[in-house]
């Protein structure tokens, strides 16, 4: 068996509030092999995007070990954090994210210029246009629809060829059609270059399109199905 | 791997410049308080050097020449006179003393200046009818002639053509004095202006030995003379005559003196504006930080790191702060430019109103520290931003910033009261002030805090009072404006209570205080033959409580112990310029010898003399030192042989050095007397000394205590102009504040109405909350402001300090004042607000 990439043990997480500390996420462990595309699901609150921040550096584990690539992300300073995940994985929000003062273009180049690229904006054209939004580069967020917005979004998160996609409810924000282009896309964009996707979805259909599925309750893993069909 | 230096720059450099296309909303307040405070310095900085190169261009005509040799007591002798002719192509002869004028029944204290037919040297004098230069002053039947200024002349009921007496003299008013070219190098003067010809002095028995007058002898020099070379080979030659030399490069040290003092306080005072919009600053970049906090979390996602960020948002302060610079120094530029038939109209003094560069600088310099130094807390909190904020509120948004950013600030702080302290030339009170504004700063986040404890404890107990109860919950709340409110209303108040406080207490102890305890009189040139008579005169009515009398002749303290005076006791005002000195046998009633002992009556040894103790002690002198003064060219040296308290607080006569009489008594001296009396009583006595001792001079203390209050009152309305920059800085920042709160309130509105809160009950609320943190500003800022006019009063002016409450009650009343407006001004919408809308939009 070969490594995983992504490697959880025993993780808690633990918030302060106002009316005191709250388990979000409550020992969880599991590994995820490169290449594979996994599916979380659970109710709300449950803890999936937490989990997915977890993964991501974005979200500190108050407990445990969560492992990328066979390096720990505990340790690892907030702008260390900000490298690894430069360097390794792409990112994409149920709301987007995009920053508005930003065209289309500029979005997508601003992770291949924060990593040193110097041809950041040709490559970013290429992206935009495999996502079909080359006659957009020029355009605003606010310019645009939420599915050409989550088009750019997954164009950005991928551009710089991450081995690991994280996305929290692609399609949360966006219509049965266009949810369905933009998850068509995800999966065959990342199939392309064997990308391995973390996919946080309420839609059984969308996680049914995944290699596995895991189901989150109150902040566990409620069980370890197998692969999906 | 992380980015080179160069590329990091570069990226946060793009990263600006595309933020920056989102557009500089919610930084108005930033740009306004930055502008404000630097235009402020820009303009004091600008109006102080344009009056320096005003007198600097006009040296000569302020000096009356290119350089001026005065004497006390005396006229040059004729050796002098043709070692100064040999100097110079021209000398003009003046002189300069007090008397009365005196039309019929009416008689008014004159500062009288002797003139010879070469007045003025430079420039001309403006007279109404016009008197065409070199003309004699003459009348129309041969008496000497005179012009005056037209408030004496209304005074004495003159026109031109009448006749009026300065002692025994008869003279005619030839035209009123408009302009008296130089008048700005006399120094100050008691009484309006007289020119009379030399030549009708003659006979008024007005420059008799003994006499106080002044003799200035002006040098027109050829083109392109060493006056420092000049001044040396003046001293070489006639040093021990008691002369005092001035020349164009310093034509009025008193005034120019003035003016930098003056000019470097409302310096100082907009610096404490720039402290007041720093909280502005603050507040601003924050707000504009807080609507960023997406993009920055989205940074961070894809990659970002802290220095690329911070860079990313420095560079766009950095831009803000230079736009607020060069507003702020165009208005503090322009400002001047477009006062400047205002500013000469209002300043005594030749003023070149201009483009001055340095100032400007200085100006621009105060600015940029000041925005970096209020901008970097705010700006470090980017650093503190996590990916996390991006799917959850409330980010790590808090706390103390990294130390580096601390010792960023703590060296911006030391850098701008370092820069301060330097380019103000007033250390003391530059740090001074510097201690208070951080102090002030201090207490009043304090007091924001216990503010806001405050209203989160009497709020419970409220149950009924709705407006009220809201008003509390809101300054109580996290997130309430309370800390911006308090701080820039507060120190903005603060600083005008202090002034207040200082204004008020002066005045108190000048125009009320004073009079009780002061003569009514000063009569001075009283000859020796006529004090018997005088005291005789005034000791027999019933009115006159009290005389005193003592000789009096004018002497410059030339050494201490054989040393020149300046080596030892440096600038002390008591070796500045002549002073009084007395004789005395007896030691003086009114003042305890505290060390030495006074000499006997009929002391014959070598001359002794009793010095000021607190003076004394101020400039190092001990007993048993040696002083030497110089009186009418005469060098006297005397052995300190006592000390003694003399108390100048009462306005009574108060001398520092008093001599054995065998050191002074037989030069010529006349006498100086205080006449206690009734006030009703005071015009009669100066008519009667007046009629009969035409030559002996009155000057009354209540006039002289008028102008002194008139002069304060100037003082203060141009510290008032300073502090008012102040206060309306402070405004800015409330507006900010409020506009700020504006989105919170109208959902609060949108609530309150929805529970049934009709807007009466609404608007009461954001009326009181406004109200409350504006009246707890300004009792903070009264204590702030009594705590540093005490320190102002006792310690720097050596005066004695008592709460004003009216200028107390006046602050704390404005403060609510103005927190109101700022509040009511963007209360409008909220109570516009319809509920649905509102809240519908905010799910």
């Amino acid at each position: 068996m070969t490594e995983p990439i992504l490697s959880l043990k025993d993780v808690h997480l633990r918030l302060s509030s106002h009316a005191g500390p709250v388990d979000i996420l409550r020992a969880i462990t599991l590994d995820v092999e490169a290449g594979r595309s996994v599916a979380l699901t659970g109710a709300s609150g449950s803890g999936k995007s937490s989990l997915l921040m977890l993964m991501g550096g974005l979200e500190r584990a108050t407990a445990g070990q969560v492992c990328v690539l066979g390096a720990d992300l505990g340790p690892l300073s907030e702008d260390a954090l900000a490298r690894f995940r430069r360097a390794h994985m792409g990112v994409l929000f149920q709301s987007f994210h995009l920053i508005p003062t930003m065209t289309a273009l500029e979005n997508v180049a601003t992770p291949l210029e924060l990593a040193g690229m110097p041809d950041a904006f040709d490559r970013a054209a290429a992206e935009l246009e495999a996502v079909g939004l080359g006659h957009r580069a020029g355009h605003y967020p606010a310019e645009m629809s939420g599915g050409e917005q989550q088009r750019t979004a997954l164009a950005r998160a991928i551009a710089p060829r991450p081995e690991i996609l994280l996305a929290d409810e692609p399609t949360g924000n966006l219509d049965a059609i266009n949810g369905a282009a933009v998850m068509d896309l995800i999966l065959s964009l990342g199939d392309s270059y064997g990308a391995t996707l973390v996919l946080v979805t309420h839609a059984p259909e969308l996680a049914a399109r995944c290699d596995e599925v895991l189901r989150l309750s109150d902040g566990r893993l409620a069980d370890r199905p197998g692969a999906a069909a | 791997m992380s980015l080179p230096e160069q590329s990091a720059f570069m990226m946060a450099w793009r990263i600006a410049r595309r933020d920056l296309r989102g557009g500089l909303g919610g930084v108005q307040i930033f740009l306004l308080c930055l502008a404000l405070g630097v235009a402020s310095i820009a303009a004091v900085g600008s109006v102080r050097q344009a009056i320096d190169a005003g007198m600097t261009r006009e040296a000569a005509i302020i000096l009356g020449g290119d350089a001026e040799i005065s004497f006390t007591h005396r006229f040059a002798t004729d050796d002098e006179r043709t070692f100064m002719r040999e100097l110079a192509s021209q000398v003009s002869e003046t002189v300069d003393f007090r008397s009365m004028a005196v039309a019929g029944s009416e008689r008014a204290l004159t500062q009288v200046r002797g003139v010879d037919r070469l007045w003025p040297l430079y420039g001309r004098a403006g007279t109404d009818p016009e008197v065409a230069p070199n003309t004699p002053l003459q009348g129309a039947n041969g008496e000497p002639g005179a012009l005056m200024d037209p408030i004496l002349a209304e005074r004495l009921g003159l026109m031109p053509g009448d006749q009026f007496n300065l002692g025994t003299q008869v003279f005619e008013l030839v035209a009123l004095l408009v302009d008296e070219p130089d008048a700005g190098g006399s120094g100050f003067a008691l009484g309006p202006r007289t020119i009379v010809p030399l030549w009708g002095l003659d006979g008024s028995g007005l420059l008799g030995p003994g006499t106080i007058y002044d003799s200035q002898y002006r040098l027109a020099l050829p083109e392109g003379s060493d006056l420092g070379a000049l001044q040396s080979r003046v001293e070489a030659r006639m040093g021990d005559s008691g002369l005092r030399w001035r020349d164009t490069r310093a034509p009025a040290p008193g005034v120019a003196e003035f003016v930098d003092r003056m000019g470097a306080f409302l310096v100082l005072v907009g610096l404490a504006g720039l402290a007041v919009g720093g909280v502005g600053i603050s507040a601003s970049v924050r707000s504009y930080l807080s609507a960023k906090i997406a993009t920055i979390a989205t940074l961070r996602t894809l990659g970002a790191e802290t220095s690329v960020i911070f860079g990313a948002y420095l560079i766009q302060i950095a831009l803000m702060a230079v736009l607020g610079l060069v507003l702020g120094l165009a208005l503090g530029a322009g400002l001047p430019v477009l006062f400047a038939p205002l500013i000469v109209a209002r300043l005594p003094v030749p003023i070149d109103i201009g483009l001055y560069p340095g100032p400007l600088a200085e100006a621009g310099l105060y600015g940029l520290i000041a925005a970096f130094l209020f901008a970097i807390w705010p700006l470090a909190r980017t650093g503190q931003v996590r990916a996390a904020a991006l799917y959850r509120d409330g980010s790590s948004w808090g706390g103390l910033p990294e130390r580096v950013y601390l010792f960023a600030i703590g060296a911006l702080a030391v850098a701008l009261i370092g820069a301060a302290t330097l380019l103000s030339g007033m250390a003391m009170l530059a740090l001074g002030m510097a201690v208070g504004i951080v102090g002030a700063l201090g207490l009043l986040a304090l007091a924001a805090r216990a503010i806001r404890a405050i209203a989160r404890l009497i709020r419970p107990r409220l149950r009924g009072r709705t407006a009220l109860r809201a008003a509390l919950a809101a300054i109580g709340a996290p997130g309430s404006d309370a800390v911006p409110v308090v701080l820039s209303l507060g120190l903005g108040l603060g600083i005008l209570a202090t002034m207040g406080q200082v204004d008020a207490n002066l005045r108190a102890a000048i125009a009320r205080d004073l009079p009780q305890v002061a003569p009514s009189y000063f009569f001075v040139d009283i000859q020796t033959d006529q004090i018997a008579a005088f005291a005789d005169t005034l000791s027999g009515d019933g009115d006159v409580s009290r005389v005193d009398t003592a000789p009096m002749l004018r002497g410059t303290v030339t050494r201490i112990n054989g040393q020149p005076a300046a080596e030892v006791a440096g600038e002390h005002w008591v070796i500045q310029g002549d002073r009084g000195l007395t004789f005395a046998s007896e030691a003086p009633a009114d003042g305890e010898i505290v060390a030495g002992s006074w000499w006997p009556d009929d002391y014959s040894g070598p001359p002794l003399l009793a010095f000021a103790a607190v003076e004394a002690a101020e400039m190092g002198i001990g007993l048993g030192d040696s002083l030497t003064v110089n009186v009418l060219g005469r060098e006297i040296t005397a052995e300190v042989a006592a000390l003694r308290e003399v108390d100048f607080s009462n306005a009574g006569i108060g001398f520092v050095l008093t001599f054995s009489p065998n050191a002074l008594g037989g030069a010529p001296h006349t006498y100086i007397a205080t006449v206690y009396a009734e006030e009703a009583a005071e015009a009669r006595i100066l008519r009667e000394i007046g009629s009969a001792m035409p030559n002996v001079t009155a000057i009354r203390v209540r006039d002289a205590i008028d102008q002194v209050t008139q002069a304060l009152t100037g003082l203060a309305q141009a510290t008032a102009l300073g502090a008012s920059v102040t206060l309306i800085t402070g405004f800015v920042v409330l507006i900010g504040a409020a506009a700020a709160g504006e989105p919170g309130r109208i959902r609060e509105a949108a609530i309150l109405k929805t529970l049934g809160a009709a807007r009466g009950t609404i608007l009461t609320s954001f009326a009181l909350r406004s109200a409350i943190l504006g009246a707890a500003a300004g009792v903070i800022a009264v204590l702030a402001g009594a705590l540093g006019g005490w320190a102002v009063l006792e310690s720097v002016m050596d005066s004695t300090f008592s709460f004003e409450w009216v200028s107390a009650i006046l602050i704390v009343l404005g403060g609510a004042l103005i927190s109101l407006l700022a509040g009511l001004a963007f209360a409008w919408r909220p109570l516009a607000a319809r509920p649905a809308s509102i809240l519908r939009h905010r799910g």
